[in-house]
């Protein structure tokens, strides 16, 4: 691991937050062109993080969305 | 999209019945993502509702100051987040967020220095691979985001989630960038330390306290 593995592996969530600009993100971006280890990296917490996204969803229950709907209908509010 | 013309006034001159309208169709739509949020922000469904409709009763009370063109979701989690902190938590008796933010990282879930990469990494082969934790039920992957402390959870689900940037979470909590920023780093940490644990429960990987007897074991049998 050479010291820019290590400047990635600080910023990876910072970096695959979108929020990692200027310099520092031209320097991660040219690195994850040429590093396997950090790739491989990279790809996995990008997976994670799709399947946290993934799983945590949930519908509202139907009686929920019809009290909400039928109170603005009423004019009481939502 | 321009941001001038009607996009930039408030709606003071709607009348009632057009507010109205405008409200069910803008709104409404985010009903199912502000439930969600507001399920993983109480951890049970029938405060959940009560937030959710909470929530919606004052965006339609507060519809009049929305400037149309600005984030609608953005403002409607703003004001579900709102609520939360100023009712539910209250109620909950909740710790402080202060306190929450204050304690040393990682020191109650051991976390600090937690990889869930390298964990999966030893436990499967080099590369790690992501498979292992599809097994994962959906109820495993909430619980463990259940487990965090409040201001953690609600940081990581708007961002991992919801994908607003630090800047939106930032406005939605009212509090700086780099607390968000630090909620961030901590809260993933230890959610993915709770996510690596229910692996090993479910026995998706290995014990570290018996990967050894394991390793053991096979070469015995071969």
């Amino acid at each position: 691991m050479d010291d820019v593995c290590g400047e990635v592996l600080r910023e990876l969530q910072v970096y695959l937050d979108g929020e990692c600009s200027g310099p520092l993100g031209d320097v991660i971006r040219a690195h994850l062109g040429d590093c396997p280890p950090c790739i491989d990296r990279v790809d996995f917490e990008r997976e994670v993080r799709v399947l946290i996204a993934s799983r945590c969803r949930d519908s509202a229950p139907t009686d929920l969305v019809q009290r909400i709907m039928g109170s603005l209908r009423f004019g009481t509010g939502a | 999209m321009t941001s001038g013309g009607a996009g930039g006034t408030v709606r003071r001159e709607l009348s009632a019945d057009q507010r109205r309208e405008a409200f069910a169709q803008e709104a409404l739509p985010f009903l199912d993502q502000i439930y969600s949020a507001a399920l993983r922000y109480t951890r049970n469904p029938a405060d959940a509702e009560d937030l959710t409709q909470e929530t919606f009763a004052k965006a339609f009370a507060a519809f009049h100051q929305f400037r149309p063109g600005t984030n609608l979701r953005a403002w409607l989690y703003r004001i579900l987040t709102n609520t939360y902190i100023n009712a539910y938590r209250k109620e909950q008796r909740q710790p402080a967020e202060v306190s929450a933010d204050a304690h040393q990282p990682g020191r109650e879930d051991g976390s600090s220095d937690f990889s869930l990469y390298d964990r999966v990494a030893e436990a499967t082969s080099a590369p790690a691979e992501v498979e292992v934790l599809r097994h994962l039920t959906d109820d495993e992957v909430k619980d463990a985001l259940a487990q965090l402390p409040d201001t953690f959870r609600m940081a990581v689900y708007l961002a991992d989630v919801e994908g607003f940037s630090y800047a939106e979470i930032a406005d939605i909590m009212g509090t700086p960038v780099g607390t968000v920023m630090s909620r961030l780093h901590r809260g993933r940490r230890s959610l993915h330390k709770a996510l690596y644990d229910y692996a090993v429960r479910r026995g998706l990987l290995p014990s570290p306290d018996d990967r050894s007897d394991r390793v053991q074991e096979a070469s015995d049998d071969g």
